[in-house]
């Protein structure tokens, strides 16, 4: 996203509001910083998601042993990971996800809210 | 039908009239109507979600496709499960930090468009009837088996399409979203009560998961097949091993070498252009608490598709060991196989808890079916009540008549669902497909990931979307699945037919390729820097936190006093 530079308040439904003292609004580069890091964080935890979920069908047609051996009873490999083992990998990855989108967001974003008066006194 | 089953389903179904009472709108106001005020919980919208996904495909449809075919049914429950985590990662809070009230209202105003809205909700629609047919169609397999007997003349399967869709229209009518949304995660919750109680029950009696696998691919794999005027069993050929048969536990039971990659592709794309999983996150107060709800709901789909495919294996196991002494059973076998797979988890409710067991499984497929009708039908009347009716046909339109054009689109698409699925006969079905009702919503998973998808997250994601480069994506990904699958019958070809029948490995990236071609030689809208604040900020997400923070001070405070 380009930096518009100068600083706009509107973020809201209606084109006509203006942020008063003390209403919450974000700065476009502060919000175009934000969304470059989540959209990282997105993509790389997309590729680790996508990397496993397209393994599973390669594995099937290349390694013998993935279909055909047994790891838990009469369960091969295939099937523990189909059975259990990809549901524990997509939550460990969703909330690995969330959490840090979430801090990035909260980092980012909503900081001159934080700032107590005399921080800018001291500049 | 024991005396048991027919009061739990009459105190279910009163329990469901009087919540929706209750919980009725209280102001005729669209934005109670279709999003509950925008006040929805996380744990709540979680259950509610789940409620509205975990349809007749993931209550029977996934313990049958396990039941069917062994392993490469267990990707049915991977896939619906693995759907969300991309919903997670690109869509769910940015689609709350924007608004609106539906898919193509989100796309009409991104994109400023009237024209991409009316596009839109040509798709929504589509995706919506071809989800609610397979819910009817569930809901008439269960009374058939749970009944037995029709009413006012009609057989046993239209009773249970007719019975169901009338229940459920009536509530969406009277509840809007708040009443949906609570109903929705209280029949989760019922859901996920009748798959616990059951895998208790099974794995008490001593049942060894892993042993059964181990016995079960000790024999060739084989299904009931209708041939010469008899049932037989046949045995299944292996997929990726030809001339071999296949086993339960290893691949090929169903799939060739693209079949399992082309199925979860489509399932991971397609859930995040379902209209009415997406409509619940508008209902999220903040677009941090719909990320949250995601994760909570992807902790409740591990839940309960282990428990599936658990349930399917067993059924597979079990129901053959039961026949003996059971003539109930026999008559819905042949040589110890189920004719119709999604009898599975019934019949083991049945074996495990008698005529009040089967009551209990055959009512959480019924709640199952209903609740997914219910959300089903919401985004259906926010699609035509809000998108059309409100924004084309009538833009003065009070909020109560918005309302009612809203109750009045609910009553039609229920009709004409309902109508579509008594002209199927699902038992007719079933040689061509191993669980007709999975497959068919798949069906619905492959438009949504094809058309609707690609632009939503593009328009999420990268700024120079433009109106006409998502109209254009989006015909492109409806014409090519819809094409694809229409071609799929007439190919005889194992491997291409498994990329025609779940197409959106290859329409999804032609939509997306189309979009971007279309979007790079037309304009982006003039208040773009606006929108993307709204998209991607959190001011408006601070900003709920504060006043929510405020209230909960103000309401100590007074209590104080």
């Amino acid at each position: 996203m380009r930096d518009t530079g100068a600083p706009s308040p509107l973020n809201d439904d209606d084109p006509q509001w203006v942020a008063d003292i003390g209403d919450d609004y974000d700065m476009p580069a502060d919000v175009d910083a934000s969304f470059r890091t989540v959209r990282k964080v997105a993509v790389g935890h997309f590729v680790v998601f996508l990397a496993v979920v397209v393994g599973m069908p390669v594995l099937t047609l290349t390694v013998d042993w993935w279909s055909g051996g047994r790891l838990i009873g009469g369960m091969s490999p295939s099937f523990v990971m189909a059975a259990f083992g990809l549901y524990v990998f997509f939550f460990a990855l969703a909330a690995a996800a969330a959490t840090l989108s979430n801090g990035v967001e909260e980092r980012m974003l909503g900081a001159q809210e934080r700032e107590p008066a005399d921080e800018s006194d001291d500049a | 039908m024991t005396v048991a089953s027919v009061i739990a389903l009459a105190v279910l179904l009163l329990a469901v009239a009087v919540l929706a009472l209750v919980l009725r709108p209280g102001r005729a106001s669209t934005l109670e109507f279709y999003l509950a005020g925008r006040r929805v919980g996380v744990a709540t919208n979680a259950c509610a979600i789940c409620g509205d996904y975990f349809s007749a495909a993931s209550f029977l449809g996934v313990a049958a496709a396990v039941y069917v075919s062994g392993l490469d049914g267990v990707w049915y429950a991977t896939g619906f499960a693995a759907g969300f985590v991309p919903v997670l990662l690109f869509v769910a809070a940015p689609l709350r930090r924007f608004g609106e009230f539906s898919i193509p209202d989100f796309l009409g105003r991104r994109l400023g468009s009237d024209r991409i809205r009316l596009i839109a909700v040509c798709v929504v629609q589509l995706i919506i009837l071809s989800y609610l047919v397979p819910q009817a169609v569930g809901s008439g397999i269960t009374w058939e088996l749970l009944v037995g007997e029709g009413v006012l003349g009609l057989t046993p399967y239209a009773t249970g399409v007719v019975l169901s869709t009338v229940a459920i229209t009536a509530l969406v009518v009277l509840g809007g979203m708040r009443g949906t949304t609570w109903t929705q995660a209280v029949q989760f919750l019922l859901l996920l009560a009748a798959f616990i109680w059951l895998a208790v029950a099974v794995l008490g009696s001593g049942f060894s998961y892993p042993d059964a696998v181990s016995e079960l691919d000790s024999e060739p794999l084989a299904n009931p097949e209708y041939a010469g005027g008899e049932w037989g069993l046949a045995t299944e050929p292996n997929r990726l091993d030809s001339g071999e048969s296949a086993t339960f536990g290893e691949p090929g039971g169903r799939y060739g070498p693209f079949g399992q990659l082309t199925l979860m592709v489509t399932l991971v794309m397609g859930t995040a252009g379902l209209p009415h999983i997406m409509n619940r996150y508008f209902t999220s107060p903040t677009g941090t608490a719909a990320r949250m709800t995601t994760v909570w709901v992807l902790g409740f789909a591990s839940l309960f598709y282990t428990l599936a495919v658990l349930l399917g294996t067993a059924s597979r196991s079990l129901i053959a060991k039961s026949v003996e002494g059971r003539p109930w059973l026999a008559e819905l076998t042949v040589d110890g196989v189920l004719r119709v797979p999604e009898h599975a988890p019934l019949v083991l409710g049945r074996i495990y808890g008698g005529e009040a067991g089967l009551g209990f499984i055959a009512i959480g497929a019924l709640i199952a079916v209903m609740s997914t009708i219910a959300g089903l039908l919401l985004a259906s009347a926010a699609s035509w009540g809000h998108d059309v009716y409100e924004r084309h046909i009538n833009p003065r339109a009070s909020q109560r008549q918005a309302v009612w054009a809203g109750r009045g689109a609910v009553i039609v698409v229920a009709v004409f669902s309902a109508a579509l699925a008594l002209g199927l006969r699902p038992d007719s079905l079933t040689a061509l497909f191993p669980s007709i009702v999975a497959t068919m919503v798949t069906w619905a998973f492959a438009l949504a990931g094809s058309a609707l998808a690609p632009v939503f997250i593009l328009a999420i994601w990268w700024r120079k979307t433009t109106s006409r480069g998502a109209g254009a994506g989006m015909i492109t990904g409806a014409v090519t699945a819809i094409g694809m699958f229409a071609s799929a019958s007439l190919v005889t070809d194992q491997g291409v037919g498994e990329i025609l029948l779940a197409p959106t490995i290859v329409a999804a990236p032609l939509a997306t390729l189309v979009t971007v071609v279309v979007s790079l030689r037309t304009s982006t809208p003039k208040d773009l820097d606006r929108l993307w604040l709204r998209l991607h900020g959190t001011a408006a997400d601070r900003r709920a936190a504060r006043l929510a923070r405020l209230t909960i001070a103000g309401v100590g405070e007074s209590r104080r006093r």
